[in-house]
């Protein structure tokens, strides 16, 4: 009985713990949806590029074949639609899937659609050239391999991410 | 390349690399045909943005030459001209006009470069994959045209 008398809270103090108490949580209520909302778009980290089906590995030859493909990209605040193509083909029983994209200047490069440099891959702009494994052939403008893609093959379907540069 | 600052700093680098600019033409009028003239003007900007993707390192795509359609020809032509003269000074020995406006055909001799000419398609409508479908023909229209210039002499500017 006695620590409770020690403890005596006036009327005026309860009132102010109260007020304080409840205005605290009011405030936090309406100021930590704000700062997440605000955050969001950074946590979700804008590279992170999920990977898309492609092609079923049925369709693969030792023959590199182009494959479009688009999907949704997340750049922060702002989504689009992106098309993008990649050059498959076997080798044994694994698949390669090479970017087009030329290393020397960004052109979109062809297989074999130059006669005079048959089964390579062509580049129309500054003719650039690279083998089958994407290697680029010396004494040409490019002077690293293309970018292969990050690449998954599940249940016969094959999944591609990111293009990554080799050296 | 296109016209950002991203890409004119590749430009800047690597300008011995980069001899072809692609002006699009695309005519503005607010009285008669209205939606025909903004169809012509995607279309166009369409199939820019395709070929500059295509022949990223070797193409540098200018914003367009936008004009009002009803002003005389023969003035158009001119600026145009300007516009060729500009460049190919700066080092863009081919010019390629891209449009869907058929008025430039009518002066097609005139002109300094290569015009291009395609009939606009009525994109609006269209399912994404028709879509792609359409543009990818179209490219295989284009991309020779290119290449081909590429292989002879770029034209003497008076």
């Amino acid at each position: 009985m006695s620590s409770e008398k020690e403890h005596r809270v006036s009327r005026r103090q309860f009132l102010t713990y109260t007020l304080t108490g409840v205005g605290g949580f009011m405030a936090a209520g309406i100021a930590l949806p704000l700062t997440r909302f605000a955050l969001d778009p950074a946590l979700e980290g804008g590279d992170e590029q999920e990977m898309v089906a492609v092609a079923s590995v049925d369709e693969l030859t030792e023959e590199p074949q182009r494959f479009d493909y688009s999907f949704e990209q997340e750049d922060a605040w702002h989504t689009s639609e992106v098309t993008q193509t990649a050059w498959l083909y076997l080798d044994g029983d694994e698949v390669v899937a090479l970017s087009p994209v030329c290393t020397h200047l960004g052109c979109t490069v062809d297989w074999d659609s130059n006669e005079d440099f048959p089964n390579q891959f062509f580049c129309p702009c500054h003719g650039g050239r690279f083998e089958k494994d994407g290697v680029n052939v010396a004494g040409t403008p490019p002077t690293r391999p293309l970018d292969v893609y990050e690449m998954e093959v599940r249940d016969g379907t094959v999944y591609l991410g990111r293009p990554i540069s080799r050296d | 390349m296109k016209w950002t600052m991203q890409d004119i700093d590749t430009y800047l680098q690597a300008k011995e690399y980069v001899d072809t600019a692609v002006i699009p033409l695309i005519p503005i009028d607010l009285k008669e045909d209205v939606k025909q003239k903004v169809s012509m003007g995607t279309f166009i900007s369409t199939m820019a943005d395709a070929i500059e993707r295509q022949f990223k390192g070797r193409v540098l795509l200018f914003p367009a030459f936008t004009y009002i359609k009803n002003q005389p020809l023969e003035k158009r032509k001119s600026e145009l001209i300007d516009w060729d003269r500009h460049v190919y000074e700066q080092g863009f020995k081919h010019v390629v006009y891209l449009t869907a406006d058929g008025d430039w055909k009518q002066v097609e001799d005139e002109l300094p470069d290569m015009l291009v000419w395609l009939p606009a398609l009525p994109f609006e409508n269209m399912e994404d994959r028709y879509l792609k479908q359409m543009i990818d023909q179209q490219m295989k229209q284009i991309i020779p045209l290119l290449t081909n210039k590429w292989q002879s002499e770029p034209k003497q500017r008076p």
